[in-house]
């Protein structure tokens, strides 16, 4: 039996909740087979397209069958898509249908970093390198961030994957884009996500945090730990600094911090925008999913 | 003195092509490669970490090679982080505040400066020293407009946080040496 997941028409951080509720995490042993349809999509941002590579290999790893992938009818869709590399590892976790075009030559684009995989050490490293040979002038341009906020940014950067190596379980991947919110913003914006299929907040901290909590343990209580008080799985007192560090850059800059896992998000919400701080009750993901907005600088 | 170039012990421990100091186990095998150096039998009781062609520096590997060393060595060395720019303050500062220590740094254009948590008495009296290139209590306490115990006091943390020196010319800090 198949059953269909639908991906919102706007797959962004916004819509991300209606995604996870129709995915139904965590997906019942044998049975029925998944079916993601993006046919109608006509937009998705970094981190809703690493949000469907996470679920699928969320499938993958739970022993289920490969699921089906059927791929956007927009042309402009399937082209950013492939653009940003999204179906070079799509296709090994998906089965895909439809006729994917074949990854464009990079060139001048608002793409600051291609869906990038995260799986060790030598990952990060590529990727704080990739950007900054390639993003650093954007960022001074187009955001008018000076060189140790662009510095800063690849430092964020580092640390967000780093979690990954170092606490996922599994792998997971990064990507940027930058985009002009006109509308709702009157600025540009660099939009970067961070997502693995991994163990979740709560699992990795449960060790050394979970007893101070008791009954209270739950997943926004580990977000809390981690975002709030520097909390770490390893009892090093050095360890835990990674947010606390993302989240004082992104302050400083006027940025946007989101961090998701299982069924709670956490944000640190600059004035600009009208995000809740905290939210429980989620639908379950696997992993944790982190965003962060950086937006143009301006003289006032 | 010893010196530490971090792009070449990069370059050696992790054979990486890029220049800059990120994840934690790159951290954990610059320090290695330090302290290996130190423990066999640096020469000098002055040891300069050379960030001048460093690109980036993150929480973690700040936190391992600055942070760790001056925990495990800073004790019974001078440390002089050397070329430290505006860039690579931002993880260092975290991780010296994060466990409370302290450490002399230099700029690229050569002014000196204590980075980390410092009483303001013992930073003030610090910024006097670098700018007479040393000086004895009195010219200390002179200077500060404090009373002499306060001056004291101050002198002593510095100098038990081996961030000055004591000799027969006076209070010293080791980057003017």
């Amino acid at each position: 039996m198949t059953r269909v997941v639908e991906i919102p028409t706007y797959l962004d951080g916004r819509s991300f909740d209606q995604f996870a509720r129709s995915f139904e995490s965590p997906l019942p042993k044998g049975g029925e087979r998944l079916l993601f349809d993006a046919h109608g999509v006509k937009f998705a941002d970094p981190f809703g397209l690493i949000g469907l590579l996470v679920a699928g290999q969320a499938v993958l790893e739970a022993g289920h069958e490969r699921p089906l992938f059927t791929v956007p009818a927009n042309k402009n869709v399937l082209s950013y898509w492939a653009r940003l590399g999204f179906f070079e590892f799509a296709g090994e976790l998906f089965e895909l249908h439809g006729k994917v075009p074949k990854r464009a030559p990079s060139g001048p684009s608002d793409v600051l970093l291609e869906i990038t995989p995260v799986r060790e050490v030598n990952d990060v490293h590529a990727v704080v390198g990739a950007v900054q040979e390639r993003s650093a002038s954007i960022l001074a341009h187009e955001l008018n961030l000076e060189s140790h906020a662009t510095m800063g940014f690849t430092m964020a950067l580092s640390e967000a994957c780093q979690n990954i190596v170092e606490h996922a379980g599994t792998s997971g991947w990064v990507s940027a884009q930058t985009y002009n919110w006109r509308k709702t913003l009157g600025r540009k914006v660099v939009v970067i996500a961070v997502a693995d299929a991994g163990v979740g907040f709560r699992k990795s901290l449960e060790p050394t945090q979970a007893s101070r909590f008791g009954d209270r343990w739950s997943d926004q209580a580990a977000l809390e730990s981690a975002l709030f008080h520097g909390a770490s799985r390893f009892r090093d007192p050095g360890r835990g600094q990674g947010l606390q560090g993302i989240k004082r850059y992104l302050g400083r800059w006027s940025g946007k911090l989101g961090v998701r896992s299982g069924t709670a998000r956490i944000a640190i919400v600059p004035d600009w925008d009208h995000d809740k701080p905290l939210v429980d009750g989620l639908p379950e993901f696997p992993g944790s999913q982190i965003s962060m907005i950086i937006p143009e600088q301006t003289a006032d | 003195m010893q010196r530490f170039d971090l792009t070449e012990v990069l370059r050696r421990t992790a054979s990486s092509r890029y220049n800059n100091l990120v994840t934690r186990s790159t951290g954990k095998a610059i320090r290695g490669h330090i302290e290996q150096e130190l423990d066999n039998g640096g020469d000098g009781q002055i040891t300069v970490i050379d960030f001048s062609g460093v690109g980036c520096i993150d929480f973690s590997c700040a936190d391992e090679i600055v942070a760790k060393l001056l925990m495990s060595h800073g004790s019974a060395r001078f440390f002089l982080l050397h070329g430290v720019r505006s860039e690579h303050r931002e993880a260092i500062d975290a991780v010296l505040e994060r466990h409370g220590l302290a450490v002399v740094a230099r700029d690229p254009s050569g002014a000196v400066q204590v980075l980390g948590p410092l009483p303001d008495v013992a930073r003030r009296a610090f910024r006097f020293l670098v700018r007479a290139g040393g000086a004895d209590e009195n010219e200390v306490v002179e200077h500060l407009e404090t009373n002499p115990a306060q001056a004291r006091a101050a002198l002593d943390e510095l100098r038990s946080r081996r961030l000055i020196h004591f000799s027969s010319a006076g209070y010293q800090v080791p980057a003017a040496i």
